[in-house]
């Protein structure tokens, strides 16, 4: 007989799966407990070259609250139900909103989505896991707080808690998303709820601006991880500078990505350009003015002859470096004269300002995700290849230019080896760079879905034989990923999951934890 | 493609208002009755209307065909538009129950087959 399920965790009955789900529906109403077909459909779409079957869910519930979270982790216990959690569920090009194992029940905690505070002062915010950049940007502009969100590219409809949870970054000086949280609330797998740091503390009204709290801090073993389900988050927001100055770089050859890198370095580090600055590559800004149909017929990858032609043609920048100078209009005339002084030394890079460039729409997109602004035109990156195939390939790298260089060529290199092309960026922090590159292919195409699956995990070997780590990947390589680390890293994760997850109910194969 | 200006800003919303109001209700409730099974019109998924979704999500993207298609103006059926939120069309991502509830999707797909061609 059919199953009434499109999936079952792994080693459940239906029957105890009934159990189960008549269980979450005591606690939640029907409504919120999905497991119909068209009401599953929207979880299981993912941009990874494997197939959707691998990562469909068995059940979904939209829980709202802390004690209804409580309730449904008893019952996970009780029947040993596997859950995987997701906040806006846009993950994408890291597993979207599926889960990792197939037939995991999804808690989907989107509706939990209250703005608990924002406080203008002291410049930070507390926030369910359901809440999006979109909405949190609409409660400061209506109540003209005067703070900047830091937000990833799909700004609008993802949120801070899944982004930072995930270890995301985004582009303005609060950047590295992690470095500027402050204090959660996790519903551990027994029930329990902590606070970390100074929330511990009862009446503590310190939880949002003293990230350490008292002994060993906790807050780094809830990110990319599955040892407990957090339901508040505080984080730092940026006080609206007086003045904001984007502006962009270009470069013609992509050997020239060592000077970039060898300049911005000393600026970085010395805070005279404070913001998460990029370097993209031709092929990351492409998409958003040109289609690769006219560059390239047939199969493999694009040609460096084609991508000069390109670049000259839009009048790009092979490598095109985006950062911005904030404060007020005398620090920004000291800080720009020493920028351009830095960067106009060889003559090889062409600097460039709003002024400059107009209404260029890779500018724009760019100058709005410098200053925390809702904007999707990033996506444009899907239409290089189409048919909806993408995975994030996150090496980091030393801000050291001959490392750079050495990173890309070796991607580039691999990825035509597979026939697919090189749409990378280098996100720049203070001393390391997040070397992002999007593994774009046709998953409509059976040939190319198998190739970027094959170019994927070739460049996952190849990096990490060469010490190059990963730091964050979709759910179809996460165990890839956790046994470059070495056996006594996983083992020390696995000890913590034991103790603090025996049942192992909270999302299993999250980053290689089980 | 042809270079396009950025997508305008600063239309206001009540978008986030209604859902934290209705969620502090629903917690107040929990807290007295946690047995009570949270109502199916759950805070987060309701919109106040179709124009109001396209401007916070399909517009990034749909506006002027920045990135997808052009929507508006095609007399695009509802059902269609239906499918395509729930299933999501090649890079386009699905939109889960959670996001958008059913009466408030119905709102934007009449929203959208019924526009004018404006752009």
């Amino acid at each position: 007989m059919a199953s009434k399920y499109i999936a079952l965790p792994k080693g459940i009955s239906e029957q105890t799966f009934d159990a189960a789900v008549r269980d979450f529906s005591r606690v939640l109403g029907d409504e919120s407990v999905l497991t119909a077909p068209e009401r599953l459909a929207p979880y299981i779409k993912t941009m990874m070259p494997v197939p959707d079957s691998e990562h469909t869910l068995s059940a979904a519930l939209m829980a709202t609250t802390v004690e209804q979270i409580q309730k449904i982790l008893a019952i996970c216990n009780k029947y040993k139900i596997p859950i995987w959690t997701i906040s806006t569920g846009k993950n994408l090009g890291y597993g979207s909103a599926a889960p990792a194992e197939r037939g995991q029940v999804v808690l989907d905690l989107k509706r939990m989505n209250r703005i608990l505070e924002v406080d203008k002062d002291l410049a930070y915010a507390l926030v369910e896991p359901g809440v999006t950049y979109q909405q949190l940007y609409d409660y400061i502009k209506e109540r003209n707080l005067g703070l900047w969100l830091s937000v990833p590219a799909p700004s609008a409809i993802a949120g801070p808690t899944g982004n930072t949870l995930d270890r995301g970054v985004g582009y303005t000086p609060y950047g590295e998303h992690f470095l500027f949280a402050c204090g959660m609330e996790v519903v551990l797998a027994n029930g329990d709820v902590l606070r970390t740091g100074m929330g511990s503390l009862p009446n503590s009204n310190t939880w949002q601006v003293f990230k350490w709290g008292y002994g060993p801090y906790l807050d780094g073993i809830f990110t990319q991880s599955n040892y407990g389900i957090v339901t508040k988050f505080g984080f730092w927001l940026m006080p609206a500078p007086s003045a904001y100055r984007p502006f962009v770089i270009r470069y013609q050859n992509e050997e020239d990505i060592e000077e970039i890198v060898e300049i911005m370095r000393p600026l970085r580090i010395n805070g005279v350009i404070p913001n998460a600055v990029v370097i993209a590559h031709a092929l990351y800004e492409a998409p958003v003015i040109a289609r690769r149909s006219d560059y390239v017929t047939g199969p493999g990858s694009i040609s460096d002859v084609a991508v000069r032609k390109l670049v000259k043609d839009h009048n790009l920048g092979i490598w095109n470096v985006y950062a911005a100078l904030y404060g007020t209009e005398e620090q920004i005339a000291l800080n720009w004269k020493i920028v351009t002084q830095a960067f106009g030394k060889s003559g090889r890079g062409q600097i460039l300002t709003q002024q400059d460039v107009g209404d260029d729409p890779a500018f724009a997109y760019r100058a709005a995700l410098m200053r925390g602004d809702m904007n999707l035109q990033e996506f444009s990156l899907y239409n290089w290849r189409g048919g909806g195939g993408s995975m994030w390939f996150a090496p980091v790298s030393q801000a050291r230019g001959s490392e750079t260089l050495k990173q890309m060529s070796l991607t580039k290199q691999i990825l035509a080896k597979h026939g697919l092309d090189y749409s990378g960026e280098f996100i720049v922090g203070m001393r390391d760079m997040h070397h992002i590159v999007d593994v774009l292919y046709d998953k409509t195409d059976p040939a190319q879905e198998k190739a970027a699956y094959q170019c994927f995990d070739e460049l996952l070997t190849v990096f990490s034989a060469q010490g190059y780590g990963t730091y964050r990947v979709n759910s179809a390589f996460m165990d890839k990923v956790a046994s470059t680390y070495g056996p006594v890293q996983r083992q020390v994760h696995k000890t913590l999951k034991k103790a603090l997850d025996p049942n192992g109910i909270l999302a299993p194969g999250k980053s290689g934890i089980r | 493609m042809t270079r396009k200006k950025p997508m305008g800003r600063g239309r206001s919303s009540t978008f986030v208002l209604t859902p934290i109001v209705m969620a502090f209700v629903l917690d107040a409730i929990a807290q007295v009755a946690p047995e009570n099974p949270a109502p199916a019109s759950a805070p987060g998924a309701k919109w106040k209307n179709g124009a109001e979704v396209y401007a916070k999500i399909c517009g990034y993207c749909h506006e002027n065909g920045k990135v997808g298609p052009v929507i508006l103006g095609r007399q695009l059926p509802p059902a269609y538009i239906h499918a395509v939120v729930r299933n999501g069309s090649r890079a386009m991502p699905p939109f889960r129950f959670s996001e958008i509830d059913e009466e408030s999707l119905a709102k934007l797909a009449e929203y959208i087959s019924k526009s004018q061609n404006t752009q």
